[in-house]
C-alpha cells in the first residue's frame, strides 16, 4: 500500500536520500538490520498484543530423534511449528541446496496441527522439495546443527558446567536453516491468502515466526540431550547465553533474483526505511530517552561488530571500516556534536556522510532509527506491497514521457557500452538440476540464450535506443507491438517512475557485480546480523540473536 | 513435484507455482520474456477464476512461432490498448484459444472501467472491472474460434463472488507437458557456477 497521503511528518520529505545514492549496490552492501526489520516488527506485534506460547507435542528420544511442536497463540490465530529431529549421519550433514537429509525439518501449520495432520507433515516434511505440503502451511525449512558448538554444549551441560562463552559467542547458533521457503513453495498457502491478515501483513512474517520458534526448538534439543545424558546432574543453559543464541542461516543466490524481481516491493522496503531516516533528521531537538536510546544503540552495534567475524576478505575490510566508522561516530557524539541547532540529528547525519565509509554511515543510520519508534514504527504498515496491481502496462503513455522517465530513472544504465566484455560478464539463469537461480559467465559458459531478464541496465539501454526516432507522441502500445520483448523494461519504468526505489541502479550482469550485496541488504530488512559471506554468492548469518524468547514475550524487560 | 506419467492424476498448484511454471514454460517455448510474463498473469488469473488454466495455456503453446491468432498476442494487444480509446467495442477476432483471451479482456475492463462481453459460439463472458467472471454458456470455450468482444450494453446478471480458493488443478499430463517446455529453457549447472554457491564439503564445523 502507499501511505504517501497519510504521511504525518509532510516535512520529512526535503531530508529523504536520493534514489540515486540509496540504490547502489555498493550502499545496499552495507545495510544493517533496523527496528523496521521484519523480524522485529513480529516480535514487537506478539509482545503488544499478548501473544501465547506453549509446546503441546514433544515426542523426542534420547538420540533426538522425534517431533515437536511449538504455539503461537494470537488473538484470532494460532500458528504451529511443527519440528521432526532426524537421526544424520556427519557425511550426509550439508548445507547446499541439493542436500537430501537434514538433522532437522520444519513446517509453520495454520492453526493446531492434529494427529492426522502431524502423521501427514512426517511423511513429507523430511522429504523437504521431494514432498509436498499444503495451503495449512505457511512456511517448509531445514536446519542442520552447528556440530561442533552443539555437542559442545550438551556435553557441558550433561555434566552440569555451562558451556564455553566465547566458543558460544564465535558461532552464535546451535543449528542454522539451509532453506525456510514459503509463499506457495512445493504446495504451501501463497502470499496473496494470508496477506490480509494483520499479523503476517508485513513481508515474511511467517517465515520469521518459524525461525524464531526454532530458536527455542534449539535449545530445548540440547538441553533434552543433556538431560538424557546426564540425568539429574544436567544442568539447563544460563539465560545469558541462551539470549545471545540466535539460529544460524546458510543462504545463496536464490535470494537475489527475488529482490530484482519485486520492484514495488524493494521501493516499499527502501522507502519505509529512508522515510524513517528522514523524520529523524527532520526532528528539531534531541530528547533525553532519544539520546539515551541512540547512545545505547551505538555500544550494541560497537560490542556486535566486536564478535561479528569474517573470512572473507572484502567482509573483513568492511568490518575493519565499520569498527572505524563506530568508533568516528561515539567520539563525534561525546566531543563535538551540537544538540542545539535546529535540525541536530540531520547535522549528525551530514556530518557522517562527509566522513564516514559507507559501513560507518549505514551502522548511524540503523543507530538513529532505534530510539525513535513512536516517530516510525508505523512505517512498518507500509512495507508489503500488492503487485499485482502495478502489473498491467499503461499503453497510452507516450514514448516522450517514457523517454523522460528514462533520462530521470535509468541515466546510471543507458550510457554503459554492454558489449564491452566486463559489462555484460555474466548472465542469470535455472539451474537445469534444481530449478535454483545460477550466475552464469557469459563469455566462459554456454546457456546465456536462455538469460534470465535480470539485466536491467542492459534491457533500458535497449529501450533507450529502441526509442530513438520514434515519435514522440505516439503510445507506448504501439511501440510494443512492434518490438514485445522490451515490455519487461517498459513495465519495470512504469513502475520505476511512481517507486523511486524500486529498481537497483547498478549493472546486474557486470564483471565486478557482487551478489552478495543484494544479499545483503534483502537480509539486513529481515533483521539478519552476523553476515558472513563464503564466496561472492553464498553467505552465513544469524537471526534473532539477543532477541527474547517465547516464555520471555510477556512481562519480561527485553523490548523487541 | 513428483508425479506418475502413466496414471493421470490431477496434482494442485499454488499460484505462485502457476506462475513460475507458466512463465518458464512459456519462455521455453520459444516466446520472449514479455510475453512469458503476461501468459503466468494471465493463468494465475484463470486459476482464480476457477477456469482450465493449464490447458488454455498449453493450447496457446502449441504453436511456438506466435501465429496471427495466437491468443496470447492478441490479449497483450487488446491490453496494451484498452486506454487509448475504446478498441474493444465490436472488435471481431479468430483465435485459437479464446479462453486465453479472458484474462486480457478483464484488464481491458480494469483499465476502462466497463463491462466487457466476449462471445465466443454459444458462450457468453461478461468481465466487470475487477469482477470474476460471469460466463453464461457452455464453459468450455477452447478451440479455433470466432470471437467478439463489446462493450456490455445487457442488464446482465451480476458477476460471482471470486472463489475463496483457486483452481490449482492440473493433471499429470499436462503437467509433464509444461515441464517439458520449461526445461527446455533451463541451463546445466556448471562447476564453474557451482563453485562459490556454497560450502564445497560437509556442513560439519
Amino acid at each position: 500500500m502507499s501511505c504517501e497521503g497519510l504521511n504525518p511528518i509532510p516535512q520529512a520529505r526535503a531530508f529523504r536520500r536520493s534514489p540515486d545514492e540509496v540504490m547502489r549496490l555498493a550502499r545496499m552492501g552495507c545495510s544493517h538490520p533496523t527496528r523496521l526489520s521484519f523480524l522485529r516488527q513480529l516480535l514487537r506485534r506478539m509482545q503488544a498484543e499478548g501473544w501465547r506460547f506453549d509446546r503441546p507435542v514433544w515426542q523426542i528420544d534420547a538420540k533426538g530423534v522425534g517431533r515437536a511442536v511449538y504455539r503461537a497463540i494470537g488473538p484470532t490465530r494460532t500458528y504451529s511449528l511443527v519440528a521432526f529431529a532426524h537421526d544424520l549421519p556427519p557425511e550426509a550433514r550439508s548445507d547446499r541446496v541439493i542436500a537430501t537429509a537434514w538433522d532437522a525439518t520444519f513446517a509453520l501449520f495454520d492453526g493446531t496441527p492434529d494427529a492426522a495432520d502431524l502423521d501427514r507433515l512426517a511423511a513429507n516434511v523430511p522429504l523437504q522439495e521431494a514432498g509436498r505440503i499444503s495451503p495449512r502451511e505457511l512456511s517448509l525449512s531445514r536446519a542442520n546443527r552447528s556440530v561442533r558448538l552443539f555437542d559442545h554444549v550438551v556435553e557441558r551441560l550433561a555434566t552440569g558446567v555451562q558451556p564455553d562463552a566465547a566458543m558460544l559467542l564465535e558461532t552464535g547458533y546451535l543449528m542454522r536453516t539451509t532453506a525456510v521457503y514459503g509463499s506457495g513453495k512445493f504446495g504451501a498457502a501463497d502470499r496473496a491468502s494470508i496477506a490480509g491478515r494483520p499479523e503476517l501483513s508485513a513481508p515474511f512474517q511467517a517465515e520469521m515466526l518459524s525461525v524464531w520458534l526454532t530458536r527455542a526448538f534449539t535449545v530445548d534439543l540440547v538441553e533434552h540431550l543433556a538431560r538424557t545424558r546426564g540425568g539429574s546432574k544436567a544442568a539447563r543453559l544460563a539465560p545469558d547465553l541462551r539470549r545471545a543464541l540466535g539460529v544460524g542461516n546458510s543462504t545463496g543466490l536464490g535470494m537475489a533474483p527475488f529482490v530484482i524481481r519485486h520492484p514495488v516491493l524493494l521501493n516499499n522496503w527502501m522507502l519505509a526505511r529512508e522515510e524513517a531516516l528522514a523524520r529523524v533528521r527532520a526532528q528539531t531537538g534531541v530528547g533525553a530517552a532519544e539520546l539515551a536510546g541512540f547512545l545505547a544503540a551505538l555500544n550494541a552495534a560497537q560490542a556486535n561488530a566486536e564478535i561479528w567475524t569474517s573470512s572473507h576478505d572484502i567482509q573483513r575490510a568492511k568490518l575493519a571500516d565499520l569498527r572505524e566508522g563506530l568508533a568516528q561516530i561515539s567520539d563525534h557524539v561525546a566531543q563535538h556534536w551540537d544538540q542545539n541547532t535546529a535540525h541536530p540529528w540531520d547535522d549528525l547525519w551530514r556530518w557522517g556522510q562527509e566522513v564516514l565509509p559507507l559501513e560507518g554511515q549505514e551502522a548511524l543510520l540503523a543507530a538513529m532509527l532505534e530510539p525513535h519508534g513512536a516517530l516510525i514504527d508505523g512505517l512498518g504498515d507500509c512495507m508489503d506491497a500488492n503487485e499485482d496491481a502495478y502489473f498491467p502496462i499503461n499503453g497510452a503513455m507516450q514514448i516522450g514521457e517514457l523517454r523522460a522517465i528514462l533520462q530521470a530513472h535509468y541515466d546510471w544504465a543507458i550510457g554503459v557500452d554492454y558489449t564491452e566484455p566486463t559489462q555484460c560478464a555474466r548472465f542469470w539463469y535455472v539451474s537445469e538440476d534444481k530449478l535454483e537461480p545460477r550466475l552464469g559467465e557469459r563469455h566462459q559458459e554456454p546457456g546465456a540464450a536462455r538469460e534470465l531478464p535480470l539485466d536491467t541496465g542492459r534491457q533500458a539501454a535497449a529501450l533507450w535506443q529502441a526509442l530513438q526516432g520514434q515519435p514522440e507522441d505516439m503510445p507506448v502500445a504501439h511501440l510494443l507491438l512492434e518490438t514485445p520483448e522490451h515490455r519487461p523494461i517498459v513495465r519495470r519504468a512504469q513502475i520505476t517512475a511512481r517507486h523511486p526505489f524500486a529498481e537497483i541502479r547498478d549493472n546486474l550482469i557486470a564483471a565486478q557485480m557482487l551478489p552478495i550485496d543484494i544479499l545483503r541488504c534483502k537480509l539486513a530488512f529481515f533483521g539478519a546480523t552476523r553476515f558472513d559471506p563464503r564466496s561472492d554468492r553464498w553467505v552465513r548469518i544469524s537471526l534473532f540473536q539477543d532477541a527474547p524468547y517465547p516464555e520471555e514475550m510477556n512481562g519480561g524487560d527485553h523490548e523487541a | 513435484m513428483k508425479h506418475d506419467p502413466l496414471t493421470d492424476e490431477v496434482l494442485a498448484l499454488s499460484l505462485s507455482e502457476i506462475a513460475a511454471l507458466s512463465a518458464r514454460a512459456t519462455r521455453g517455448a520459444g516466446r520472449n520474456w514479455g510475453e512469458a510474463e503476461e501468459a503466468a498473469e494471465a493463468a494465475c488469473w484463470l486459476a482464480r477464476a476457477g477456469l482450465d488454466w493449464a490447458g488454455a495455456l498449453l493450447e496457446v503453446l502449441q504453436h511456438p512461432a506466435p501465429q496471427t491468432d495466437c491468443a496470447l498476442r492478441i490479449g497483450i494487444a487488446l491490453a496494451d490498448a484498452a486506454a487509448l480509446s475504446s478498441p474493444t467495442r465490436n472488435a471481431h477476432l479468430a483465435t485459437s484459444s479464446p479462453c486465453f483471451l479472458l484474462p486480457f479482456v478483464a484488464r481491458a475492463a480494469d483499465q476502462t472501467g466497463q463491462k466487457i462481453r466476449l462471445t465466443v459460439a454459444d458462450t457468453q463472458v461478461v468481465l466487470a472491472p475487477g469482477a470474476c467472471p460471469l460466463i453464461i454458456g457452455p464453459i468450455c470455450i477452447s478451440r479455433q474460434a470466432r470471437v467478439t468482444i463489446t462493450t456490455d450494453q445487457h442488464d446482465s446478471p451480476p458477476c460471482p463472488a471470486w472463489p475463496q480458493t483457486h483452481h490449482g488443478a492440473i493433471r499429470a499430463t499436462e503437467y509433464a507437458q509444461l515441464t517439458q517446455l520449461m526445461m527446455a529453457f533451463t541451463v546445466p549447472t556448471s562447476a564453474h557456477s557451482q563453485a562459490g554457491a556454497g560450502a564445497q564439503e560437509d556442513d560439519n564445523d
